[in-house]
């Protein structure tokens, strides 16, 4: 189930998938895609088992066929590590950018890419630094505010613990402030950071494939 | 040779026991065994002059002797015990006038001496599991202990029951696969079932090869298939334990506090006692009760002191040695000073809280009274009024000889894929051979061949999934099939992460002017801002700022501070206790006890009597209670915190299959409560089984998902396979970009690779270990067959009541999670800040 809010006077979908459309500009935002994650952990000797590349294409997929979005925006730390560039997570991603050719794809590089350097070539995408402008909004990747715009961001994974007297639960969410709003993290591989919204934020989580606003 | 062991006894004073005589003559035959003795017995000699008579005999008398390269190994469980170990090892040496050299080799070592001992290792090593499965790791690793005459397990009970002992099964295989005719000897005090720590240490081998005729064998040995003993030794030591009682007993509070209102009476023991330990169960305890000591009695500054394991080797040792010169008056410690190290001035043990087990009184009973005659002194401090109540069960059990036993680990996989890339970085292995030596560990006797294929694949491949990936690399096959690690990096990370101590990520605690005093969690600095005091390692600080893994402090002002809450330490009570607290309740019951402890709380069993009952023992209480929270269920079985929240959780998820309904758990010592909206008729579903043992290992699997236990466990298990690594001061970046924390490990496996098998090492784990399902199935059976008492009260009985406050809780539902997160709150905070779930620093460093 979606969720909508309007935010910077823009009508916003929030989507299970993790990611958030932008219907007027027909855009798809997604943070945090660590593509490749899984990948590097091997090449470090430790195992992990496949299926995380999988999951993040396909859901990528789900979330455009959900919204017919016609751009997406990567809001940083679309490649893991440099060592994420491993023949079948790149195949994998290829293959899907190639069922995807229309689509354009814009990256607005976070930490990780400057590690990782930009994807290969063939993927079509445009990188760009942090402070693009797409209409009322900043693209960045760190949440900080800018001049000129709404920031729309990743970087922190952000979750929030929720307690109703016996217990504490911790779900990803969306997380908008005043001036900064922070994407879930979109990757399969990622982990959360708890964060403490202020009062008047607006705080979507998302739990078991619905998107559930908790003002 | 015995004689000159026996002259050199007679020329210190001193006369050999009965025990250490039976040691020596049984090692020079070639046996192995199990010392059991009583603390500063004397085991140490028992175990150490057998191989320096062994090689007195050997020589031919001819000419000078050189030390010989190593041929005893020694292992300690704790680092703090090898320098008192050594000690007297040397003294022996020096007074029988050997060439023999004696060393240490922990990760305490300083760089030049291990370069020291890698060019010649001493003829005794005294080292830790950890350190020795190190040596392992080494290439010349079989060259260099190819003399190996004997290892010695010190303290073996401490190893027995977790990890670390399977990690000492496992390189004492190896050893003996190298040196045939290498023998074991395990030492021990206070410990249940001896039988079994025989069995672990040397186990049955099958056939072991025979010494083959014409080579030399050493002096006794009859060449045949050696055999192995369990000598008992000093066990008559006098053990004097009671309770300190107030006269105002009535004000007492019914649940868990600090204690405090005991501080007149404690401080009274200690100034009639010549030098006194007052041991607390966690940490925190010891830090609050160090400075209450210090504020009612200032001018005790500089001879009471704080030992706990956060702080700072220095300071450890400084207050170490104040208690061997008796210049400490008291010293507040936690278990960091259980064990070995013989404090001869200390004449009374007091205990914070209850000891919680039988074994753990009488060991810190012995630390007092090591002079000759003198008695050993414990006394019981408690905390709550339900303590005195095991104060006084404990002294029974210990009285009549019931002590627990460790349960020994069974076959945990994380630890053999450790073990093989732990050898693999050495000498490697060839397959059938490392199968065979590896089953010789009694731990993995009953390791099973699809077992061994999928740890050998998670290290080569890295699982059964992985084929596609050509790029895993970890251990490879050589030019001859031998599984090596080839790649340095890998080999370099691996040895950082041998053991099976898995540590919450901790920062020093350091004065801005540089003095370092130890480190704290992580998750409680995190907690902590600029200009905020707290206290820790007996100083009142304050928080300056955090940098590269160092919380920097400066002397703080008094106010309000904080006290730095670690976890774990806290340990549940035993079956034994247990079992004493239901008889004394039903001996107080029917009138029949005669303990002073019993008579203290009288007043208090006395309400619960009327308000409820007090249960006998073939009885199982339940009370139903209504409060503002809910209705209110508690069970009262006596079985320990662990076995409530196993019951709790079952008895939860039973419950709400009869109806969906949330419930919100805690537990304690004594019993376990369910908290839901609805309240529930419970005569019916008691009749209908509701404690039945059916399917218990099914609807305990299905509770626990539900509770993420397993999740947690995962934690260690992520840590020995070697899946996260624990960071260390100035790692190179790179390496964060492979680090996750273990929680989402765990969720990548259980969505992804479901039926991987350490997955289910997790969730064995959590039956065994944390929820010791043997002694659950046992207490649900006994539930089962006992008449229920359901009683309805007005408000919470003096048994319900700190479980009602206890700050252990958790949650089970059958609600769907989209329901119930529209109904929860979030917590919403004035400073916007990032707070981070577990092990921020790795963390925040992925972001």
């Amino acid at each position: 189930m979606i969720a909508e809010c309007v935010v910077a006077g823009e009508r916003l979908m929030l989507l299970p998938q993790k990611a958030m459309y932008w219907p007027a500009r027909a855009t798809l935002f997604v943070a945090d895609f660590h593509l490749g994650k899984a990948a590097a952990f091997r090449k470090a000797g430790i195992p992990m088992p496949s299926g995380t590349t999988t999951d993040n294409v396909e859901r990528l997929a789900a979330a455009v066929k959900a919204t017919g979005a016609k751009r997406i925006v990567f809001l940083g730390d679309f490649l893991h590590a440099k060592a994420s560039k491993a023949a079948p997570t790149e195949a994998r991603f290829g293959a899907w950018r190639e069922e995807h050719a229309q689509l354009e794809l814009v990256l607005v590089r976070g930490n990780h890419d400057r590690h990782a350097g930009d994807p290969c070539q063939e993927w079509r995408m445009q990188c760009l630094d942090e402070g693009a402008p797409f209409g009322p909004f900043i693209a960045n990747h760190h949440p900080q505010p800018a001049q000129g715009g709404y920031v729309l961001s990743g970087h922190i994974h952000p979750a929030v613990a929720l307690t109703d007297g016996g217990g504490t639960m911790r779900l990803p969410c969306f997380w908008f402030a005043k001036r900064v709003g922070v994407l879930p993290a979109f990757g399969a591989f990622t982990g959360t950071a708890t964060v403490r919204p202020r009062e008047g934020d607006q705080v979507f989580v998302i739990a078991d494939g619905e998107v559930i606003g908790l003002n | 040779m015995l004689q000159r062991l026996e002259s050199w006894f007679a020329d210190n004073g001193w006369q050999a026991f009965a025990f250490q005589r039976e040691v020596w003559a049984a090692y020079l035959a070639g046996e192995s065994g199990l010392v059991h003795s009583a603390t500063g017995s004397g085991k140490t000699l028992a175990a150490w002059l057998g191989p320096l008579a062994e090689w007195m005999a050997e020589q031919d008398g001819s000419g000078k002797a050189a030390a010989p390269p190593l041929r005893v190994l020694w292992l300690t469980p704790m680092r703090a015990l090898a320098g008192d170990t050594v000690f007297s090892m040397k003294r022996a040496v020096d007074g029988l006038g050997l060439p023999w050299t004696v060393g240490i080799r922990t990760g305490d070592t300083p760089a030049a001496e291990r370069t020291k001992q890698d060019r010649k290792l001493p003829s005794a090593l005294v080292t830790t599991p950890e350190s020795l499965s190190l040596l392992l790791s080494r290439p010349d690793a079989r060259d260099r202990l190819c003399e190996l005459r004997l290892v010695v397990v010190d303290e073996w009970h401490e190893l027995l029951g977790n990890k670390r002992g399977v990690q000492a099964e496992l390189c004492l295989a190896r050893l003996r696969k190298w040196n045939p005719r290498l023998r074991t000897w395990g030492l021990s005090a206070t410990l249940g079932n001896t039988e079994e720590a025989l069995d672990r240490l040397v186990p049955e081998l099958g056939v072991r090869p025979l010494i083959p005729s014409g080579a030399q064998a050493p002096i006794g040995i009859s060449g045949l298939t050696p055999n192995s003993r369990i000598v008992k030794g000093v066990s008559d030591k006098k053990v004097i334990m009671d309770t300190l009682i107030p006269p105002d007993v009535d004000r007492f509070p019914w649940a868990g506090h600090l204690g405090l209102a005991m501080l007149e009476p404690v401080i009274e023991a200690i100034e009639s006692a010549t030098s006194t330990l007052v041991f607390t169960n966690v940490r925190s305890q010891a830090e609050t009760w160090y400075q209450a000591l210090l504020e009612a009695r200032p001018e005790w500054a500089g001879i009471i002191g704080l030992h706990h394991g956060s702080l700072d080797a220095d300071v450890r040792r400084f207050v170490e040695q104040g208690l061997k010169d008796g210049r400490m008056k008291a010293v507040v410690a936690t278990s960091s000073l259980d064990l070995g190290v013989d404090f001869s001035p200390v004449d009374r043990v007091l205990q914070i809280g209850s000891p919680k087990g039988v074994a753990r009184l009488l060991q810190r009973a012995g630390r007092s009274g090591h002079a000759p005659g003198q008695a050993s002194r414990i006394t019981c401090v408690p905390s709550h009024a339900l303590e005195f109540v095991e104060a006084a069960a404990a002294r029974r059990a210990a009285l009549a000889g019931r002590i627990e036993s460790r349960t020994p680990v069974e076959r945990p996989l994380d630890l053999l894929t450790q073990h093989l890339v732990t050898i693999a970085v050495g000498e490697g292995f060839e397959e059938e051979e490392m199968k065979a030596e590896v089953r010789t560990a009694r731990a993995y006797r009953d390791l099973t061949q699809a077992e061994w294929d999928w740890a050998l694949d998670f290290i080569t491949r890295g699982g059964e999934a992985l084929k596609a990936y050509p790029d895993y690399q970890k251990v490879e096959r050589d030019e001859t099939a031998r599984y090596r690690v080839l790649k340095a990096p890998i080999a370099r990370q691996h040895r950082m992460s041998i053991g099976t101590i898995v540590s919450d990520a901790s920062v020093d605690v350091r004065y801005l002017r540089g003095k370092r005093l130890g480190n704290v969690e992580e998750s409680f600095i995190g907690r902590l801002s600029k200009g905020n005091a707290f206290y820790f390692a007996g100083h009142l600080l304050e928080f300056i700022r955090m940098e590269n893994m160092t919380a920097y402090v400066k002397p703080g002002k008094p106010g309000s501070a904080v006290v730095p809450r670690w976890d774990g330490g806290r340990c549940p009570l035993s079956s034994e206790v247990s079992e004493g607290i239901r008889e004394l309740l039903e001996l107080h019951a029917d009138g029949r006890d005669d303990e002073p402890e019993m008579r203290a709380v009288s007043r208090l069993l006395r309400l619960q009597n009327t308000w409820s009952r007090i249960p006998r023992r073939r009885e199982m209480l339940v009370e139903q209670t209504q409060t503002r929270e809910g209705h209110h269920i508690f069970f009262f079985p006596f079985e320990g915190r662990q076995v409530h929240l196993g019951l709790s959780a079952l008895l939860a998820h039973r419950l709400s299959r009869v109806r969906p309904a949330s419930f919100s758990l805690s537990f304690n010592d004594y019993g376990f409560e369910l908290v839901s909206g609805e309240r529930f008729d419970l005569l019916p579903l008691f009749r209908a089984g509701l404690f039945t043992s059916d399917n218990l290992l099914e609807d305990m699997i299905a509770s626990l998902n539900a509770a993420e236990l397993s999740k947690r466990q995962f934690r260690e298990i992520a840590r020995v396979a070697g899946l996260v690594f624990q960071g260390f001061p100035g790692q190179p970046k790179t390496h964060r970009q492979v680090q996750a924390t273990a929680g989402l490990i765990y969720e990548v496996f259980a969505r992804w690779d479901p039926k991987n098998p350490l997955l289910g090492q997790a969730e064995r784990e959590v039956l065994e270990r944390q929820l010791e399902f043997s002694r659950l199935t046992e207490g649900l059976r006994r539930m089962a067959a006992s008449p229920v008492v359901l009683r309805r009260t007005e408000k919470p009985s003096p048994f319900a009541f700190p479980i009602m406050v206890s700050r252990f809780r958790e949650k089970l539902t059958s609600e769907k999670l989209a329901d119930r997160v529209r109904r929860m709150q979030v917590e919403f905070d004035a400073a916007t800040g990032v707070e981070v779930e577990e092990e921020p620093g790795v963390q925040l460093g992925l972001l």
